[in-house]
């Protein structure tokens, strides 16, 4: 059974969640940059090269590149992102006390494409109703 | 009824399968930590001193095909002749710090048994003149030789605007050599000894580092942490469940909830 957030964490949570959102943006984004990575790696057999002798974004066969390979550099920064995501995820899921399934399902939104924008939105009216029934039980017991 | 402690819960069926699957779980993360690490070395030649022992180049090279990386600074022996004629130097050489010139002779040597051109760095000396006052001295006729075989340079590493050449180019050699065109190694050889007037090139043995792909550590310390976090979530979960019967509890309410804001550090 989830316990109710503790009324002292409100103005954190409030944080939390605002830089979740930018985090659940960002990282949709680059999750789909990463799709599209993928198909032209593993479908057509090339990278994204940056700068190279083919000009300033230039698809060129994997192994061929000279210059910097956006391709990884791709995978990188969606991997430092999604590390960000899980660990705001996280954070919300202790502060907030939600169920740990709750938890998992989040976090899948970092590697489902599309699934972090529609987390993006369902994930901050549940949580301010979270935050709305603490503050209303104060209230009354005020 | 008291609230139940931490081992009481964690004691319970649920609880402990949930530690298995999270044993498991940490388990596969520290095997693929594991997979990372040897891929972090993975590629690596075993440093081997092969390229130290003396090979004859017929065979060990063929006229017109790139040099691989393991040929590369291989220690080779070789008969052929100088073309009196083709004798050329190179400038901007440095050899142990110092900047100087090389004498480059056009060899006729045998591979598979027919003719094949080579070209061959002889010496090296501090100044153009003294490298051209030791063609004189270079061996005529059937010569042996022995030196350290090297891929051929670049022609664009040459001062072109200043009219000088510095880069032993092959490419760039054979228009220049005489003779009737033969097949040509596509790389050059540095002679261990020099003729009189000249000193013998610098050519150290090739330098096979030990590389470690840091990315695949960096992967590697991801999967360990990633481990940790299995089981640290299956003790965050069971702590969970003792709060919340705890504070359904309301005499317990309080020791517990003290106890939760102590172990989860800042948070009060």
């Amino acid at each position: 059974m989830p316990l109710a957030l503790r009324p002292a964490d409100i103005p954190r949570i409030r944080t939390v969640l605002a830089v979740y959102r930018v985090s659940a943006m960002l990282t949709g984004v680059f999750l789909l940059l990463l799709c599209v990575m993928m198909v032209l790696r593993y479908g057509f057999g090339v990278d994204i090269e940056l700068g190279g002798p083919f000009g300033f974004l230039a698809l060129t066969q994997v192994g061929h590149l000279t210059a910097i390979n956006l391709s990884v550099v791709l995978l990188a920064v969606h991997g430092w992102l999604y590390v960000l995501y899980l660990a705001l995820d996280f954070l919300l899921w202790r502060l907030v006390r939600f169920d740990f399934v709750r938890f998992l399902w989040i976090a899948l939104g970092g590697v489902i494409p599309f699934f972090s924008f529609f987390l993006e939105f369902r994930v901050p009216p549940f949580i301010n109703a979270a935050i709305a029934r603490v503050e209303e039980k104060q209230e009354a017991s005020a | 009824m008291a609230a139940p402690g931490f081992w009481e819960v964690a004691r319970r069926p649920r609880w402990i399968g949930a530690l298995l699957l999270c044993l498991a779980i940490a388990a596969a993360f520290a095997a693929l930590g594991q997979w990372q690490l040897e891929r972090s070395v993975a590629g690596n030649v075993v440093p081997d001193e092969s390229s130290e022992s003396v090979v004859p180049l017929d065979g060990f090279a063929e006229p017109g095909a790139a040099v691989t990386e393991p040929q590369i600074g291989q220690r080779v022996s070789l008969d052929g002749s100088y073309v009196a004629a083709d004798f050329t130097v190179l400038g901007h050489r440095m050899d142990r710090g110092r900047e100087g010139w090389w004498l480059v002779g056009h060899l006729v040597t045998t591979a598979n048994g027919r003719d094949a051109d080579l070209a061959v760095a002889l010496g090296w000396a501090p100044t153009e003149a003294a490298a051209r006052a030791a063609i004189p001295a270079a061996p005529a006729g059937e010569v042996a030789i022995e030196g350290r075989f090297l891929p051929t340079e670049a022609p664009t590493d040459s001062d072109f605007e200043a009219g000088e050449r510095s880069a032993l180019a092959v490419s760039e050699l054979v228009n220049e050599w005489s003779g009737p065109a033969l097949p040509v190694f596509d790389g050059y050889v540095i002679a261990a000894a020099a003729p009189a007037g000249l000193e013998a090139i610098d050519a150290p043995p090739p330098s096979r580092e030990f590389t470690v792909n840091l990315l695949n550590v960096f992967y590697a310390i991801e999967w360990a942490i990633f481990a940790g976090a299995a089981l640290y979530l299956w003790w965050r979960l069971v702590k969970d469940v003792v709060e919340a019967e705890g504070e359904e509890d309301p005499d317990a309410a309080s020791e517990t909830a003290d106890d939760a804001h102590g172990s989860s550090g800042a948070r009060k």
